[in-house]
């Protein structure tokens, strides 16, 4: 190693950054461009480096476990999260303050009848089906889709996955062939709730989640249809089915039993 | 504070290598981001304010666990490092790296570096921190960081130009 070498090699990071001033940048550059060993070493760094720039969002890019994400929403929500960065958006909490109300009038006034929800999702259930029925054969992978859910609409919801997929061990064929094709944003209330769509033995099936919201448990028909109503972990779902068709009985125990 | 949710648990994967560390670890950083937002001054980074916490919390919880310090391997590492580099110069090192290094194999390189690399290097290359932030968060000078960005990229390079080693069967088993 040439006496040069060390000082050189020190300013190897900065270099592969593109953070030296340009005479120190010449330098560097002579140096190399005599000293094989060093190139070498200023080769690997900087081949490293732009690996790692062209990679870089894949990387951060982790997906955040599910439960983890609602803890922290709801640490941000304590009463300790008085804060500095939070004071420009004080104008907006009268906005949301409103939202909030609203939101709550919609849901007094659609808990007061288990008919209107049943009325209401089987409507909607009909119209995805009708409107955005995916190709046949098409199905979704449950992990994909919570995380569609979670970036796109803020949802955090698990999403129980097609019968067949693997994430249901123990299921198999009673499960009666459940395939999870496609999930919206469903236009209930106001707007903001996960509609689950499933296909078995050629019927469509629908799971609704209602966030934080507790109901009696409640079966009912609407529109030809059958609407099971239950809550579990502080979450109500709303399963719609195709009315008297046994067919599909084994398949919305499945969806129903995956539903958390 | 959440849109750095995501990011701020790929670091905490990186550090902890375990999802559940990782997860408890980002909990705690969010955690204390609230109780001590009173601290945080106006106008200055956030997110690095986020990155110091996380990496303050994890190195207080090595502490206590009372694991091997940081130092120790990154000791050795230096030594390891300061013999490398002298031999053949190598023919675009970028086009070696870039021929086909899919992420999993790029990720598990990275997680196979000491870990005082490992975090110099991901909080540069990744979360393109300075190198000011970066001396804050792992609480080190600033030369130590850029000489330890330096030599986490050259291990980096190295894990990845060398092909993995595969056992025959035969070998590994003893069959004969």
């Amino acid at each position: 190693m040439k006496p040069n070498c060390q000082r050189i090699c020190d300013l190897l990071a900065q270099y592969a950054d593109g953070t030296l001033s340009d005479a120190e940048r010449a330098e560097v550059q002579r140096h190399l461009d005599a000293c094989p060993p060093c190139q070498a070493i200023a080769g690997k760094e900087c081949g490293a480096r732009q690996l790692l720039r062209a990679c870089a969002e894949r990387l951060r890019a982790e997906p955040v476990p599910p439960g983890l994400r609602s803890r922290c929403q709801a640490l941000s929500c304590s009463p300790q999260a008085g804060h500095p960065w939070f004071r420009p958006a004080v104008k907006f909490a009268i906005a949301a303050l409103l939202i909030i109300f609203t939101g709550s009038l919609l849901a007094i006034v659609t808990r007061q009848s288990d008919a209107l929800l049943a009325a209401q999702l089987t409507a909607d259930h009909m119209k995805c089906f009708g409107l955005f029925r995916p190709d046949p054969g098409t199905t979704m992978d449950a992990a994909q889709v919570e995380r569609m859910l979670m970036q796109r609409f803020g949802f955090d919801v698990h999403v129980p996955p097609s019968s067949d997929a693997g994430g249901a061990p123990g299921t198999g064929a009673q499960a009666g062939g459940v395939e999870l094709v496609n999930a919206r944003r469903c236009l209930y209330a106001d707007g903001r709730i996960p509609h689950l769509m499933y296909e078995a033995n050629g019927q469509d099936m629908s799971l609704f989640i209602l966030e934080g919201e507790s109901r009696e448990p409640a079966e009912l028909t609407a529109f030809g249809h059958h609407t099971r109503i239950w809550s579990r972990g502080g979450n109500t779902f709303v399963l719609i089915t195709p009315a008297a068709d046994n067919s599909v009985a084994a398949a919305a125990r499945y969806v129903a039993d995956q539903a958390r | 504070m959440l849109q750095f949710l995501e990011p701020l648990f790929a670091t905490a994967m990186r550090l902890t290598r375990n999802r559940a560390d990782a997860e408890d670890l980002v909990q705690d950083t969010f955690v204390k981001a609230f109780r001590f937002s009173g601290q945080f001054k106006r106008g200055t980074n956030l997110r690095a304010w986020l990155y110091t916490i996380l990496h303050n919390t994890w190195r207080n919880r090595r502490r206590d666990a009372s694991r091997e310090a940081v130092e120790v391997d990154s000791e050795q590492v230096e030594q390891a490092a300061a013999g490398a580099g002298g031999g053949e110069p190598v023919e675009t090192p970028e086009r070696i790296l870039m021929r086909s290094t899919l992420d999993a194999d790029l990720q598990a390189a990275l997680d196979d570096l000491p870990d005082a690399f490992r975090q110099a290097v991901w909080l540069r290359d990744v979360e393109e921190f300075t190198y000011a932030e970066i001396a804050e968060m792992l609480n080190v000078p600033i030369g130590t960081v850029m000489s330890r960005i330096s030599r986490g990229r050259r291990m980096l390079f190295e894990k990845l130009s060398t092909p993995a080693v595969v056992v025959p069967a035969e070998a590994a088993g003893g069959r004969r």
